[in-house]
């Protein structure tokens, strides 16, 4: 996801109706979130957890919700998906970063990049891979499954280096 | 004063109060004391249940928003304070029932014995206020009518004598009559 791709995602979401986008900021999404920022619909938590829990609120208030975040704070919000999100069946969609898809990427992100699709398979979690050709396909899927009340995951693969 | 008491004597003062509540023995008291629609029983997902009520304060500025949060709670979310002040929504009452301890989980201390919570939330912009009695929370309770949010009410309570009985709703049942009445009401 280039820079163009992530601009028009942020921008496709937002005429979709997706009126929140709460996190924790992440290199492998940036040009996502500067659109946000510049569009004044970014609200940058403290925590992926936080994000979570001020996404549902204003999902619970009828405001579509989605929350973003690196993996590695991904890891940090398992409970709060199975005990918040999973359990009352709140419609969020995630923005994950993957860190650690390219086995040359930084050390500390070498095992959760491995173990991530497992982690979202046995969580039940439905996901879409982004890329290029495809996105918006994939962020229309997404709409889809919270028009339909259940939560579901985009990736955004790590394919760079700096 | 009695936790149980503290949550009764605000809920009665304030039924137009849509209320999130921290896991627990909180959820539990208020699910027995004073059940009704716009309660939010946050039963899973412990420390969220400011963050809960920060998202549902920014989008529903008429109502007011009560979160009934627990020291052990607000200890593990303490970025919330630093969110909630940085938002500022005018319209969020951020109490903490503070027993010192983590009562649902058999009694542990916590370490809001020796830290001031509400001197924390004062450099993070809240109005703060602290409560020991039932006339303090009275008092308070007509003053909140006209003061402008985010304001954070540490109450200083006893544990019940006994144990409230568990919320009966199913976790989704919780969430549809919730959304529900703020539809019809917002």
């Amino acid at each position: 996801m280039d820079k163009i791709d992530q601009i028009e995602l942020f921008d496709f979401l937002l005429k979709n109706k997706v009126e929140n986008f709460i996190g924790v900021p992440d290199s492998t999404m940036k040009h996502f979130i500067h659109r946000g920022l510049e569009k004044n619909k970014i609200i940058i938590s403290t925590r992926e957890e936080e994000a979570i829990g001020i996404a549902t609120g204003m999902t619970l208030a009828g405001s579509k919700s989605l929350v973003f975040m690196q993996n590695a704070g991904f890891g940090n919000s398992i409970s709060t998906i199975t005990s918040l999100v999973q359990m009352y069946k709140i419609p969020l969609i995630f923005i994950i970063g993957w860190r650690g898809f390219l086995s040359s990427d930084a050390p500390e992100h070498l095992l959760f990049g491995k173990i991530q699709p497992d982690i979202l398979k046995l969580l039940g979690i439905k996901t879409k891979i982004l890329d290029s050709k495809t996105w918006k396909k994939s962020a229309e899927w997404a709409l889809k499954n919270i028009e339909k009340g259940n939560m579901c995951a985009l990736i955004i693969r790590r394919e760079f280096h700096d | 004063m009695i936790k149980k008491k503290a949550i009764e004597e605000i809920c009665l003062k304030n039924n137009n109060a849509i209320i999130v509540s921290a896991n627990g023995f909180i959820s539990r008291d208020l699910f027995e004391s004073f059940d009704k629609p716009d309660n939010f029983y946050m039963i899973g997902s412990m420390g969220l249940a400011s963050s809960i009520g920060l998202g549902i304060a920014t989008k529903c500025p008429k109502r007011k928003i009560f979160i009934f949060d627990g020291d052990g709670n607000i200890l593990m979310n303490l970025g919330s304070l630093v969110t909630i002040g940085f938002l500022k929504p005018n319209n969020l009452v951020h109490f903490i029932f503070d027993n010192s301890s983590h009562e649902s989980t058999g009694g542990q201390p916590t370490m809001s014995s020796k830290i001031e919570l509400e001197k924390i939330a004062m450099v993070t912009n809240y109005k703060t206020f602290k409560i020991k009695t039932l006339n303090e929370l009275q008092e308070l309770l007509i003053k909140l009518k006209t003061i402008s949010g985010p304001v954070l009410v540490l109450v200083k309570v006893k544990n019940n004598s006994k144990i409230s009985k568990r919320v009966e709703y199913e976790p989704e049942q919780i969430k549809e009559q919730f959304m529900n009445s703020i539809r019809e009401n917002n």
